[in-house]
């Protein structure tokens, strides 16, 4: 196709295929960004109601979370206003499915991946565009799937977000057809994401190892490029095995088979034996759902880490301190991460042996992890910090990672898992990694890339006031929450537990002593969690005025950053360079004292006189003859 | 990879044969499990079937990929994704077979993993009663 | 703009686009089988029954091999002859390739539609090992009479009304009890009003809700306002429709929200006035509700009685006179009991009246006695007296009414042997042959077949009336027919067409049905396991089946423009049918062999 064909192609572009069913990898990078912004929303206020339940067990719901709701919804579902056990556990597993599956691993991925990815390496889209949209409405036909099910009768899927069988395998029986219950539409909802994230993975590899400009050999990657090919190849092969057991627990439910139903199973509705053939293992469950679950983890956290490797380098005007050592740390992370994952499992009768096995791939897999932390950190030091935004959220990000990842070495040790397997502590360890982590870092990532994506920056006063007091109400949430796990605080008590109160004023049970002393905790962290809500609208806000009204940038290159994406028009058009990327350098060449200003683009041709600095390993020129 | 007409000529007959040793192998695994006099192991079906079986279903495998999918002359790069996905396929395999057969012991008694054990006598120890 | 490399090789990694993609596609599929094996091993290592070991007819799945295998070879000839820019020879093979996916999906068709047909009974007893035979064969069919009891018709009836699977349960039903929150229950309801044709399914109560508005007006009292214009009532003798309890659900349902919201104003109210009453300090204290609102919340209690609509949650419906329902198995909640009062399916329905005899009645093409053999030597038992001991091979076959079937009349004799005991005893006579014939080989019999009759042995024991010495001999001199691997009457497992009437006719009485199921993913893990495997390989087939088939009709323009752009498209799709290929190469021995 000719140039002048294809440009004429692009203006006449229906508004409905440029923002709807687009094939462009930048629109699609937003797409996900929306979509997954607007399941953290929701997944945010299936956590408020919960937590009110936890702290006022006792009382309805406060009108502000309840007006959302028809009487009917609420007749069925809430106890004279206030949240049944049945609707905590839907809203519990609806939580973790919606935070994880589709919030927090579509907006580091699937959003930042392919809004930077491509840019980054110099591409003009990602190697197969259709599969790209593909990818985009099967993740949302499955994440509507789902959600759809809180409005039926069965409700939506109440069997944690881990979906351990027998009790996944057999709850909402009482449906008579078994695609309407929402157990069921949990299955067909993750088959669907798991195809969606194949086809995003397989595209993302193939997009990094193909479409590289020239000179871009893989030492002068940017780190995020790295990230999102450890994350592509993670997903690539850990979601398959969780794949067959969706598939084998939808067999269950559907055809009645017992892949994951013992034998000798009694049901109380019916009475009686449960009509099943049994002999099934429920561990087999668990085992090739950790085998996706534990990468997972990788898969939430390495966009974060990417985000934050690409922003402290620009804003301490600094080299990115040990680059090589974190990929490789990055490599090894990726790889032993597919071999821990039965620690979540270690109260399940598994021996010693294997426990050890596990405990020590675990703890292995730790080495990387703080090589990563402590490599950006080391970044910081001596450079002349600039505190921008991104920069700000970056920094928060370390810390609270940092303690994310060190209250999870306890859980890794069998014996301390012992006790602190199920409570409050776990929860509050991976909320740490997960909420002030990982969210930070891809708030970071907002802030930093916006300027490019819609040519205008956020508002710092608005960043401020939605940085600070999320900071505070962040450690307030999660951290009571290591003091009650360690308390013995059990993570499914849907009323803060409550129950133990009365056995802690007899002196009887050691527990209900420690929840006696711990309880009152859990009204500051709900009172948290509210204020944390509320201080989410100012970034709503900002994104919103911002796009009309913000400060607009002055050059493509607002931050004074290296890597390629800042060399394309704000915002990069369809096809994203106007010009053939080609690239002289490595990645983060900040205040290079042969330099004359105090960053040295990748793509910035070296002087005549400098020392030669070819590019090497130089593809053939690209060709397309193809119409 | 085969580029030009002559090696293709070449390869064919090659695609030939290895379609035609497929086809001798699979005849030959059949044999192992039904034959009387290809049967091995002390009665009709045994482990030393079902290991010889495999093991020519492997070598079958191996055929296939590495002639039809031409993995006696690939890239290093697709070597590196295709035994990526194998290791992480033995892995999955190998850890759950090795949690599974590792149980906690206390004394003579063997907790496994909760499946119902009838190697064992009914001793009842996951107090799910002995008889169904 | 374009992308680079999708026909050219990039130079550093000498692949184009796809190539990279597909091989990263093929890893993840690694994975993917690599967990459904995983699955197979370990449901098979740790399986707490006999696994069924080479349950299926062989035939079909070597047949099915073989097109596989040659669908791999013509799929590479055709990716040759596009490389050597020869059209037409690339049609042939392609056309050659998708015949096969055809075929062999046509195969997997007949074998899915045998095992959907045949069906399985764990049988249930006494005995130290509960029993535990199972049998399999042909379910035969049953229609009502008109007492509205079971009796069986002709094979050749089937397809009409009123005849049914003899594995029905029936129940006389007298009343029907709806759960009005399950707007689910649409299909029972059809189902029921099907089978009721004339009879008359009424409303057994009038159901009334007494008008919202009118109630908070508080002019009349609760009894008036039941009698009022205004309430919503459906009255006793409505006949049962679909809208009817429609209407009704949508009546429940509204006065359940008018009721719920009123509770919760009460509540929220308590707790605003307790907050003012005792401060914000001690409303907080967990206990409070038990301690400090007892005279308050009784107080409400009384209002919210008096405010609320209290509509029934369950309607019931009469049944007059009672007529005999037909339901499937599964579609009950619980195992129930000839001479129960009641029945509950799925949905909470309540079919209360008497559950009638209701037998299940096949011809039995195979005995399986590994299970109870199995249990019997974990209880430390002898196996052999402990099948002798079997409610199958003890029980008496009916003799009694009109409908006898006179089956074994040739062999009755005075000989109180009942059919299977017979076909047992020959069995043993079998198994004593081939286990002489075996030792003089160092050779012991496999479980299979000291545990197990089939089919073809059922029928050859038939051909000699049962006669234990003959078997003997004949079982000695090899001379017992048995079927080959060839026998085409064998194809898909036993034949009720060519055999008709040959396999022994049984009927259990509910009580010692334990577990049934036709073989689908329901009977064991086996079959969960088969069908799940083979199933999404048959997936496989089908989506390579259509990229090659797009490629093969609608891959002439892209011939044109770029031959070698076509060569890669189809390298690449050969490339996936090669590794569906390679998995049914793994997947023919272990679920067909082993």
């Amino acid at each position: 196709m000719s140039a002048d064909a294809h440009d004429h192609h692009h203006h006449v572009l229906p508004w409905w295929k440029k923002y709807f069913f687009s094939t462009d990898h930048k629109t699609i990078g937003i797409q996900y960004g929306l979509s997954a912004g607007a399941f953290l929303l929701f997944g945010f206020f299936l956590m408020i109601v919960m937590r009110w339940s936890i702290a006022y067990p006792h009382e309805p719901l406060p009108g502000y979370m309840s007006w959302m709701f028809t009487d009917g919804w609420k007749a069925r579902w809430l106890d004279d206003g206030k949240v049944t056990g049945e609707t905590y556990n839907m809203f519990g597993a609806m939580h973790g499915t919606i935070m994880v599956f589709l919030g927090v691993v579509p907006l580091g991925f699937a959003a930042f991946g392919n809004y930077v990815t491509p840019l980054q390496i110099g591409a003009p889209d990602m190697a197969f565009p259709k599969l790209n949209m593909a990818s985009f409405w099967a993740y949302l036909a499955g994440g509507l799937v789902m959600c759809m099910s809180f409005f039926m009768e069965s409700g939506a899927a109440k069997s944690g977000w881990t979906n351990y069988s027998p009790l996944a395998g057999y709850a909402d029986k009482q449906i008579v057809n078994q695609f309407l219950a929402g157990q069921t539409q949990w299955l067909i909802g993750l088959v669907l994401l798991i195809t969606s994230s194949l086809l995003g993975s397989v595209n993302f590899v193939t997009t990094i190892i193909q479409l590289r400009a020239k000179g871009l050999t893989w030492m002068r990657l940017p780190f995020f490029v790295w990230a999102m090919l450890v994350t592509g190849f993670l997903l690539l092969l850990a979601f398959p095995p969780l794949e067959a057991a969706g598939i084998m627990q939808l067999m269950d439910r559907v055809v009645g088979s017992s892949f994951f139903m013992p034998s000798g199973l009694y049901s109380a509705s019916s009475g009686g034996a449960m009509d099943l053939s049994g002999s099934g293992s429920p561990l087999l469950f668990q085992h090739l759902f950790w085998f996706l679950g534990h990468p997972e983890v990788y898969v939430l956290l390495l966009p974060a880490i990417a985000c934050v490797a690409e922003i402290i380098p620009c804003n301490t005007r600094k080299p990115l301190w040990g680059y090589k050592p974190m990929v490789w740390a990055l490599i090894v992370l990726g790889f032993l991460s597919f071999i821990v994952w039965a620690h979540h499992m270690y109260l399940t009768g598994m021996g010693p042996v294997i426990s050890t096995f596990f405990q020590t791939t675990t703890v292995l897999i730790s080495v990387p992890s703080v090589i990563l932390l402590t490599s950006m950190i080391i970044s910081l030091w001596g450079g002349s910090i600039r505190f921008t935004m991104p920069m700000i959220w970056a920094a928060a990000f370390l810390p609270m990672f940092g303690i994310g990842g060190l209250t999870g070495l306890p859980l890794a040790f069998n014996l301390a898992d012992l006790h602190l397997h199920d409570t409050y502590y776990v929860i509050g360890h991976f909320h740490y990694v997960v909420a002030p982590g990982i969210l930070f870092g891809l708030f970071a990532g907002v802030y930093h890339w916006y300027p490019k994506m819609t040519g205008r920056f956020m508002d710092n006063f608005l960043g401020h006031l939605h940085f600070w007091p999320s900071l505070v109400c962040m450690n307030l949430l999660f951290f009571p929450m290591l003091t009650q796990g360690m308390a013995g605080f059990h993570r499914r008590w849907y009323n803060g537990g409550e129950g133990y109160i009365e056995k802690g004023a007899e002196g009887v049970n050691v527990f209900g002593l420690t929840v006696a002393e711990k309880i009152s905790l859990n009204e500051i962290m709900t009172g948290s969690a509210i204020a944390l809500a509320v201080f989410q609208l100012p970034f709503l806000v900002n994104m919103f005025i911002s796009y009309f009204w913000g400060k607009k940038v002055t050059s493509d290159n607002p931050w004074d950053a290296t890597t390629l994406e800042w060399a394309t028009p704000t915002p990069p058009g369809h096809g994203n360079f106007t010009f053939d990327p080609a690239i002289y350098r490595g990645p983060y060449e900040y205040s290079r004292p042969d330099h004359d200003s105090d960053f040295f683009p990748q793509w910035e041709e070296p002087k005549r006189d400098a020392p030669a600095e070819e590019p090497e390993g130089e593809p053939e020129k690209k060709t397309t003859e193809v119409s | 990879m085969a580029g030009s007409i002559e090696e293709i000529k070449k390869a064919k007959k090659l695609y030939m044969f290895i379609g035609t040793l497929l086809f001798f192998f699979t005849v030959v695994t059949v044999m192992v499990a039904t034959v009387e006099w290809l049967d091995f192991g002390d009665h009709g079906f045994d482990g030393v079937d079902a290991t010889i079986g495999l093991c020519i279903a492997a070598f079958k495998a191996t055929l296939v990929m590495l002639i039809f999918m031409h993995l006696n002359h690939e890239r290093p790069l697709i070597y590196f994704f295709y035994s990526l996905g194998l290791v992480m396929a033995f892995f999955c395999m190998w850890l759950i077979g090795w949690s599974k057969s590792d149980p906690i012991e206390f004394g003579n008694e063997s907790y496994s993993d909760g499946f119902y054990d009838l190697s064992k006598p009914a001793t009842d120890v996951h107090g799910r009663g002995a008889k169904e | 703009m374009e992308i680079p490399f999708i026909v050219n090789a990039r130079k550093d990694t000498g692949l184009f686009n796809s190539k990279v993609g597909i091989w990263l596609f093929l890893a993840s599929e690694v994975t993917l089988f690599g967990g459904l094996f995983s699955g197979y091993l370990f449901l098979r290592l740790y399986a707490d029954y006999p696994w069924p070991e080479r349950a299926l007819p062989i035939l079909p799945g070597l047949i099915n091999t073989f097109v596989l295998i040659g669908s791999s070879v013509t799929v590479v000839f055709a990716w040759a002859a596009l490389k050597m820019r020869e059209w037409r020879k690339f049609q042939v093979y392609m056309a050659i390739t998708l015949a096969c996916a055809g075929l062999f999906m046509v195969l997997k068709g007949i074998e899915y539609n045998a095992k959907f047909g045949h069906q399985a009974v764990r049988l249930q007893g006494g005995g130290p090992v509960q029993d535990n035979a199972i049998v399999e064969g042909h379910l035969h069919y049953a229609e009502l009479n008109d007492k509205g009891l079971m009796v069986e018709v002709d094979e050749g009836r089937k397809k009409e009304d009123g005849v049914f699977k003899a594995n029905r349960v029936l129940v006389k039903a007298s009343e029907l009890t709806f759960v009005l929150t399950r707007p689910t229950h649409e299909a029972y309801v059809k189902e029921i009003l099907r089978q009721a044709g004339s009879n008359k399914i009424t409303l057994a109560e009038s159901y009334r809700v007494i008008d919202k508005e009118e109630l908070s007006k508080g002019e009349m009292n609760r009894d008036q306002l039941t009698a009022s214009e205004s309430a919503f009532v459906r009255k006793e003798g409505e006949e049962l429709t679909i809208e009817l309890l429609d209407q009704l659900e949508d009546a429940y349902l509204e006065a359940r929200s008018h009721d719920r919201k009123i509770r919760t104003e009460f509540l929220a109210a308590s707790w605003d006035w307790i907050r003012n009453e005792k401060g914000e300090e001690e409303a907080s204290t967990y206990i409070v509700e038990k301690e400090v609102w007892k005279d308050r919340r009784a107080e409400d209690a009384e209002k919210i009685k008096i405010l609320s609509l209290r509509a029934p949650s369950e309607v019931t419906f009469k049944v007059d006179p009672p007529f005999t329902l037909v339901f499937e198995p599964a579609d009950l909640v619980n195992k129930v009991n000839v001479g129960d009062s009641s029945a509950k399916l799925r949905d909470d329905t309540l079919v209360s009246g008497e559950v009638l005899k209701s037998p299940m009645i096949m011809g039995v093409d195979a005995l399986d006695f590994r299970t109870t053999a199995q249990r019997a030597e974990a209880e430390g038992l002898d196996p052999f007296p402990v099948i002798e001991g079997t409610w199958l091979l003890t029980h008496r076959a009916h003799h009694d009414g009109d409908d006898d079937h006179a089956d074994d009349d040739d062999h009755a004799d005075d000989d109180d042997r009942n059919e299977f005991k017979k076909i047992w005893d020959c069995h043993m006579a079998w198994l004593k042959a081939e286990t002489e014939r075996l030792e003089k080989k160092d050779r012991v019999p496999a479980l299979n077949d000291k545990y197990r009759v089939n089919w073809d042995q059922i029928l050859a024991y038939r051909d000699l009336d049962y006669d234990v010495e003959k078997v003997y001999q004949e079982s000695k001199a090899r001379t017992l027919k048995r079927a080959g691997l060839f026998d085409l009457d064998g194809f898909a497992g036993a034949n009720h067409k060519i055999h008709k009437g040959k396999f022994p006719h049984l009927e259990i009485p509910r009580a010692n049905v334990g577990f049934e199921s036709t073989f689908t993913p329901k009977w064991n893990t086996y079959y969960a396991i088969y069908f799940t495997i083979t199933g999404l390989h048959g997936l496989h087939v089908i989506g390579g089946a259509l990229v090659l088939g797009y490629y093969l009709f609608f891959g002439r323009k892209m011939y044109e423009s770029n031959p070698e752009w076509l060569a890669n498209r189809v390298e690449v799709g050969g490339l996936f049918w090669h590794f569906v290929d390679l998995v049914w190469i793994f997947l023919f021995p272990i679920l067909y062999l082993m």
